[in-house]
């Protein structure tokens, strides 16, 4: 696990937290975890494919994300209902999208999943063998906790995603 | 949700079972879902993505995990430690791995995440706009579900298929 594979999701939620709802962000100290994660009120969980392989999860609390989501939608919430919730999702969504960008820039092709919404804190996500590097992000509106399990994967990306050699054109016999 | 999606999941799942833990397992009722899911205690979480994108959940109970793994290993496990939940993720990862094997087979080309294992009951998972088909399937060791939210797209497909044109090409 690298730590340089954390800035382009900082980065990136610095850049959609202020353009989406305004938000100045301040990073906390980052840790390196390896037990269980025990899940906040909201968890927002983003798989990676790709040559980078893993997940990268938000946490934050039920008041930070209704917060987040009056901000961004610019009417008060009370509740966690429908639209709040795709809200929080569409939000990590768009940050794991941004960073994947930032990823390509650097030479690694990443593509995402879908987003899945944890609600109700207490229960516990293991990533199993992939460490957790953890990085709280402090807004007016709270914190946002994120954490991110990745490897590199030297295997080749989406099949198709290459141009298959043709057979026998690379293999010179004056090579050997 | 198509159904045409499942029977991969299902073939590949009742051959897993068979083959790593020794056990035969019978499909039940399909169920189509667009509420969160309650989790279970153990649910695996495995993300697909490619020509069929979306996510995939095993979910059972801790008994049903332990009596698994018990049978995967040849020996009594009593508690959920690391080794026995990264049997059970790994089975995840091996029904959805061939799975994925078979969707590719049938046209649908899809890479699968490394597993996540949530553990703990009663927390509320949303798939969002993606409804879920749950598949029970009754087994030796008790019930096993899959919920399979997942939904085509040949966009990204398409994208990620092609060669990136150079911007001035030759020069690096």
């Amino acid at each position: 696990m690298n730590v340089k594979f954390l800035n382009p999701f900082v980065e990136a939620a610095t850049e959609v937290l202020k353009a989406e709802a305004q938000a100045t962000v301040d990073r906390g100290m980052l840790s390196l975890q390896k037990s269980m994660l025990t899940t906040d009120d909201i968890t927002v969980l983003i798989n990676l494919v790709g040559q980078l392989q893993g997940v990268v999860l938000y946490g934050m609390a039920k008041a930070t994300g209704i917060a987040l989501v009056s901000r961004m939608l610019d009417q008060p919430f009370q509740e966690m209902d429908l639209l709040a919730q795709s809200g929080v999702a569409e939000l990590g969504n768009v940050i794991s999208g941004r960073a994947t960008i930032k990823l390509a820039d650097a030479g690694l092709n990443t593509t995402i999943s879908p987003p899945t919404l944890i609600t109700g804190n207490g229960i516990q996500i293991s990533t199993l063998d992939f460490q957790r590097i953890v990085v709280p992000l402090r807004t007016e509106m709270g914190e946002i906790t994120v954490h991110l399990a990745v490897r590199e994967n030297n295997q080749e990306f989406l099949p198709g995603s290459t141009v298959r050699l043709i057979e026998g054109a690379t293999t010179s016999p004056r090579a050997e | 949700m198509n159904v045409k999606y499942m029977a991969p999941f299902v073939s590949s799942a009742f051959e897993v079972l068979k083959l790593e833990a020794g056990i035969s397992a019978n499909r039940g009722e399909l169920i189509l879902e667009k509420c969160p899911y309650q989790t279970e205690d153990i649910t695996v979480v495995i993300a697909l993505v490619g020509r069929i994108t979306g996510n995939v959940f095993y979910s059972m109970t801790y008994d049903v995990g332990l009596s698994l793994v018990s049978r995967m290993m040849g020996e009594k496990v009593m508690e959920l430690d690391n080794l026995a939940q990264s049997g059970i993720a790994e089975l995840g990862n091996v029904i959805t791995g061939k799975a994925s094997v078979l969707l590719s087979e049938a046209g649908f080309e899809a890479t699968i995440s490394p597993p996540t294992l949530l553990v703990g009951r009663g927390a509320a998972i949303s798939t969002l706009d993606f409804p879920r088909l749950v598949v029970p399937m009754e087994t030796e060791c008790g019930r096993i579900c899959i919920h399979l939210a997942l939904r085509e797209n040949p966009m990204s497909y398409e994208k990620t298929n092609q060669i990136p044109i150079p911007s001035r090409p030759g020069i690096r």
